[in-house]
């Protein structure tokens, strides 16, 4: 609507007025997104369902873990760091998938997905589910990294690009899950048929991410991990902008 | 008319195809070194090859399907999936078969293996998907969408991780006609690698015109070491004894030695190397990749044609009612 009233005024205004009425639409879109993504924080905190689910998850393999291998008292070999790394990896794409579905599936149980097809353009639906993600799987990585500190006795020989190894794996997990769980609110099975879907896309980043985290637990691996990092946020681009162009169609489904 | 032009083809792929498959047991020469399971790779390759062209067909016509609303597409679309579905299970069989006469092993994650592997689950997933949506029209477009967003793994699965891996089996300077494995070229003592392998060239010992080398190959992981002793013969300028490295049918070879003979040139001798130097064999593989591409157009077409006249009869019977 902002945009006809300016196009009817005087022609020469149009050019100066078109550029912020396209920016004011990013920022409405934007402002949209994140009111969905406090929506569902704000019901997440209040059934704390996923966090649950996921961080029990991930304590329970921790424990596992720490039960089945401290008694070996593993040497940092080489081989040792991929076992590790490869521990915590799967400690957090199990925790994840039994968690990030939620935020579609949650709107399908109470029937309000309409009610947010009204409210809420498509996208901005995306971005606060995303979002939404995103959170508890930072929340999440943590969590798991600190138990696995602590139980596991990981030590950490590169912190910091331990983090970003982290980090851009859980940007990876929550691109490429996040429209997944919008395509299986409408279909049966769904916590079976949301892992089912996400392994094949996970596969390529996991590997990456647990070479890369077996690289980062090594003192000045660092730079080791850098060829890693890149890859998964090539990943993660790549996945996050073929959701965003798919999205619509899943949606209007 | 048409359908006589259609019978013709069907008669002309079957015809092909047995050509190809006589030619592939009854004609070309055996490989140095492999025997009879070489001729595998005829079926091997264009099988693979078939499975990745199936799904890029799936994908364009999911693409198409969500953008002209068409169900004609979406039954392409779903008649690839499960044409490539079958053709990738060939290709990975094929492939487990010749990896296991050739190198020893059946499976490896050799990175082509795991693309392939990751290749059969996404078609699983997307038969799951789509058995699990009730309504028609939401599984159509559902499975487009997830079709698409699954092929854009593809080009991180081909071009990057390939990359970034450092065990392969699939060694291209084994197979592919006009590149050659390098080799390394190491000094007394020095340190290099061959492959996913350390090697450790310790001594070269001349003895008349032979100089063998005492090489220390690491496993990968470094779990266990052995030694090889390749050998060169001087005045022929050719390898001699060629050691297999433990475990698999690649053979150590010391290519070239220098004359003082401080250094020598070692290079991964697979037994495939130069499988398609000899023509029947390049001929006959080309024969065999534009048949199983006709063979894999034509299974699409009547799959497709075969959905559509389902649904058809479905809405026609949907309709009486």
């Amino acid at each position: 609507m902002a945009g006809h009233s300016s196009t009817e005024q005087d022609p020469g205004l149009t050019l100066t007025t078109q550029q912020p009425v396209a920016q004011q639409r990013i920022v409405d879109l934007l402002q949209a997104a994140w009111a969905v993504f406090v929506k569902d924080l704000r019901i997440e905190l209040r059934t704390r369902y996923a966090i649950n689910a996921m961080v029990l998850f991930a304590a329970c393999t921790a424990m596992m873990v720490s039960i089945g291998t401290t008694f070996i008292g593993l040497r940092r070999t080489e081989e040792a760091l991929l076992i590790q790394a490869s521990l915590l990896w799967i400690a957090l794409l199990f925790a994840a998938i039994s968690g990030l579905s939620r935020g579609f599936v949650h709107e399908e149980e109470t029937r309000t997905l309409a009610a947010l097809r009204l409210a809420a353009p498509a996208i901005a639906v995306y971005l606060g589910k995303f979002l939404l993600n995103l959170a508890l799987l930072a929340l999440l990585g943590l969590i798991t990294s600190l138990l696995f500190i602590v139980l596991v006795r990981v030590q950490v020989g590169s912190p910091l690009a331990f983090l970003g190894m982290l980090a851009a794996g859980g940007l990876s997990l929550a691109t490429s899950t996040t429209i997944l769980a919008a395509i299986i609110t409408r279909a049966s099975f769904k916590n079976a048929l949301f892992a089912v879907l996400a392994f094949p896309l996970l596969v390529p980043p996991l590997i990456i991410a647990i070479q890369g985290t077996a690289a980062t637990l090594a003192d000045g691996g660092g730079v080791v991990a850098l060829p890693a990092l890149q890859f998964l946020i090539a990943y993660s681009v790549a996945m996050f902008v073929a959701s965003l162009l798919l999205f619509r169609f899943v949606w209007e489904a | 008319m048409v359908q006589q032009m259609a019978q013709v083809g069907k008669l002309l792929i079957g015809l092909w195809m047995a050509g190809v498959t006589i030619v592939m047991f009854l004609v070309i020469p055996q490989y140095e070194g492999l025997g009879n399971a070489g001729r595998i790779i005829i079926m091997h390759v264009p099988t693979a090859w078939v499975s990745v062209l199936a799904f890029a067909i799936s994908a364009i016509f999911s693409g198409l399907y969500l953008w002209k609303r068409n169900p004609t597409y979406d039954d392409y679309a779903v008649a690839a999936a499960e044409g490539g579905f079958l053709f990738t299970a060939l290709a990975t069989v094929t492939g487990m078969i010749f990896s296991q006469v050739v190198w020893g092993i059946y499976w490896n994650w050799d990175p082509r293996q795991t693309s392939i592997f990751v290749l059969l689950l996404i078609y699983a997933a997307l038969f799951a998907l789509r058995s699990a949506i009730d309504d028609v029209q939401r599984r159509r477009q559902l499975s487009a969408v997830y079709s698409l967003f699954a092929f854009v793994t593809v080009p991180f699965l081909i071009f990057v991780a390939p990359r970034i891996a450092d065990s392969t089996l699939h060694p291209n300077c084994v197979f592919i006609q006009g590149s050659t494995c390098d080799g390394i070229t190491l000094d007394v003592g020095k340190i290099g690698l061959l492959g996913d392998r350390k090697i450790q060239l310790i001594a070269l010992e001349r003895e008349g015109d032979l100089v063998t080398a005492e090489v220390i190959v690491s496993e990968p992981g470094l779990s266990s070491e052995t030694t090889l002793r390749p050998s060169f013969n001087l005045a022929t300028g050719t390898m001699a004894d060629r050691p297999e490295f433990p475990g698999v049918r690649y053979q150590l070879g010391l290519e070239y030695v220098d004359p003082s003979i401080t250094s020598g040139l070692l290079n991964i001798e697979a037994p495939g190397t130069g499988v398609l130097d000899n023509r029947i064999t390049l001929f006959t593989f080309l024969a065999s990749i534009a048949g199983f591409t006709a063979l894999f157009f034509w299974m699409l077409n009547l799959r497709a044609n075969l959905l559509g006249l389902q649904w058809a009869l479905a809405q026609r019977d949907g309709g009486r009612v």
